[in-house]
């Protein structure tokens, strides 16, 4: 299990260390929201704010979300988990930060919970991987407990639902949907500006939440996220009304390391696999 | 007068009101409860602390139709849509999400500009209250005390509906819910020992204590007003923050809106939707030019509306201390610690 307390002291260490000497602008961390069990993401931007990081069970968001809002060139230093790290890569892979901009701290997690039910949720939405697959700084010890899960178990139940069982499953849960856009927000790779669904001139989709506009929003930000999706779900935490979004990217996600054998955001050295072609590429979608 | 049931006889009374018309409930949602139109008198959930949406969608649902066209045809062809109600029984509401349709009022039925459809909706409803259950803690988020709102205050409700024990107790408060109450034959009115516990517990509501600090109206609106630019409290609350909708659907008096013409093929209305100020394109203007283009922009925005705007012209806060907002936010902001902290900033 994870020395959260250990890994928040040295959380603290490092960012005020590398805010003190100037080597980064920003820490992007977690620090105490309302209580203990919500933390809130936090852009440390002193060695004084430094004192106010904290680490612990709660601290899910992904924090490669908050990148792209600094001006490029900036020095951050983040955060990561396994998620966040993977996350980065894509980001880097995509030409929209910069590796030399960045200082990752990793942080090896295991025993993450869900705040609202206490729930540990490691082999739902991390990918299955403890440790971050990209970092400068290891804030704690590597986690290697044996054999994980594989992250596509949690698709066991809804492999077995045919076609038409699960574009019946999908209108039920887009007609719950709001359009908050929550999940657009908390995606760390949902960058466009504007996104699609905003676009007037053509305009995509009906605003109005009723199904065929769902559909067309969530469908088309399923395939925008194909081969990208790193599995952190944030989506689905994200979600006011418990849409689980996270299957549908795993699905494509299993599907395209099974057809690519790559999985997203695993190394800087990968092309992403949607603007990669290999003759050998499998033409299993074409079927 | 006042009667009574028990839970388990509720059912009775919520097809009663079926018959009636439309009942509008909590039902249990994956999410958690949320206020659904119910045509089974069984769907009624009554274990629920608070719904995830608030009670707004009723009176102001989150789309409404006015307007049907033909793109084919002439605008003059255009049918404009009749609200055509049945009356309503709003069913289970808590006495802070009862004080929000006061709020709403202002603004669609009072202000100058009245608005036909909620007003409509409004008269044509019969809100039923019900008091939080003062035997068991609040919500870490919620801290309607702070806006003078207590756990079972009945003002605003037509019938109001406090727990003792397995029973429920219904008191009519106006004149409105007294006329429903004798028409709901199947319960037995009650005694004074009823009456007087319904008293005590209205009393003892005003005591339950949620999250609470001594917010002065005209304090906090100056206070706002002063630290308008004072860029490093609005960067250090908005640095978290995603600027999704959440927080402005959820919340029991957030009413802005957007009306646009939606087509499918040949068909076309017209019609009104929530909007947010927490969207990027909810400030875009036709030159392409957006006047807030930051995060921390618009969560000033939305801030500054509830605790100063709003007060400047209205008199009223803007907020009734759901905690619905702290619950939905996906990264925990907190709009409570976020006031706490602006009448802590020296300026």
């Amino acid at each position: 299990m994870t020395n959260f307390k250990q890994i928040e002291e040295n959380l603290k260490w490092e960012a005020a260390r590398l805010l003190e000497a100037g080597s980064v602008s920003v820490v992007l961390a977690y620090t105490k929201g309302m209580d203990e069990k919500h933390p809130q993401p936090f852009a440390a931007k002193s060695a004084a704010d430094a004192a106010n990081i904290v680490f612990n069970e709660y601290c899910n968001h992904n924090l490669a979300r908050y990148i792209m809002r600094y001006t490029p060139g900036t020095k951050i230093a983040v955060a990561v988990k396994a998620a966040d790290s993977r996350a980065v890569v894509v980001l880097i892979q995509e030409e929209k930060i910069k590796r030399e901009d960045l200082v990752l701290l990793g942080i090896p997690a295991a025993g993450m919970k869900n705040q609202k039910t206490d729930e540990i949720i490691d082999d739902k939405t991390t990918g299955g991987l403890a440790n971050p697959v990209i970092c400068d700084i290891l804030l704690g010890e590597e986690i290697h407990t044996g054999k994980k899960a594989s992250p596509y178990d949690v698709l066991a139940q809804y492999e077995q639902m045919d076609k038409e069982a699960r574009w019946e499953f999908w209108k039920q849960q887009f007609a719950k949907c709001i359009r908050c856009y929550a999940c657009r927000k908390a995606c760390p790779l949902c960058y466009c500006d504007p996104c699609f669904i905003d676009q007037t001139k053509p305009r995509w989709a009906v605003k109005s939440p009723q199904e065929h506009g769902n559909l067309m929003y969530h469908l088309t930000r399923f395939q925008h996220l194909a081969g990208r999706c790193i599995d952190c779900g944030e989506c689905t935490r994200a979600c006011p009304v418990d849409i689980p979004l996270y299957l549908f990217h795993k699905k494509v996600a299993k599907d395209c390391e099974e057809m690519f054998q790559q999985a997203a955001g695993m190394n800087i050295e990968d092309k992403p696999v949607m603007v990669d072609f290999k003759v050998e590429d499998s033409d299993k979608i074409l079927e | 007068m006042l009667k009574k049931t028990t839970i388990e006889k509720i059912n009775e009374v919520a097809a009663a009101l079926i018959q009636k018309g439309t009942l509008i409930a909590p039902v249990k949602e994956d999410a958690g409860a949320n206020f659904r139109e119910i045509k089974d008198p069984r769907e009624i959930y009554l274990d629920y602390y608070n719904t995830v949406l608030s009670p707004k969608n009723v009176f102001l649902p989150q789309m409404e139709d006015f307007i049907k066209y033909k793109l084919t045809k002439s605008p003059s062809e255009a049918q404009q849509l009749e609200l055509n109600l049945k009356p309503a029984f709003l069913f289970g509401v808590r006495p802070c999400d009862i004080k929000s349709f006061e709020i709403m009022d202002i603004h669609f039925n009072a202000a100058g500009i009245i608005d036909p459809y909620w007003k409509a909706r409004r008269e044509n409803t019969t809100i039923i209250g019900y008091a939080f259950d003062l035997d068991s803690p609040p919500d870490q988020a919620d801290f309607y005390n702070t806006l003078f709102i207590g756990a079972a205050d009945p003002e605003g409700s037509d019938i109001f509906m406090v727990k003792r024990g397995n029973e429920l107790l219904l008191k009519g408060i106006t004149k409105k819910g007294e006329t429903l109450l004798e028409q709901l034959s199947m319960m037995p009115e009650g005694d004074d020992k009823d009456e007087k516990y319904f008293a005590d517990y209205v009393q003892r509501g005003k005591e339950k204590r949620t999250r609470f600090m001594p917010l002065d109206d005209e304090a906090v609106t100056q206070k706002y007003e002063d630290i308008f630019e004072n860029n490093d409290y609005w960067t250090k609350v908005s640095d978290a923050c995603l600027s999704c909708g959440i927080c402005t659907f959820v919340c029991p008096t957030c009413y802005c809106f957007d009306i646009c013409d939606e087509n499918l093929f040949s068909n076309g209305t017209r019609r009104r939707i929530w909007d947010a100020c927490m969207f990027t394109d909810f400030t875009l203007e036709a030159s392409g030019h957006n006047p807030r283009t930051k995060v921390s922009q618009r969560l000033r925005q939305k801030v500054c509306h509830k605790y100063s705007f709003h007060v400047r012209k209205y008199n009223v806060i803007s907020c009734v201390g759901c905690g619905r907002c702290t619950r939905s936010c996906p990264v925990n902001i907190d709009i409570y610690s976020m006031v706490e902290a602006a009448m802590k900033v020296q300026s």
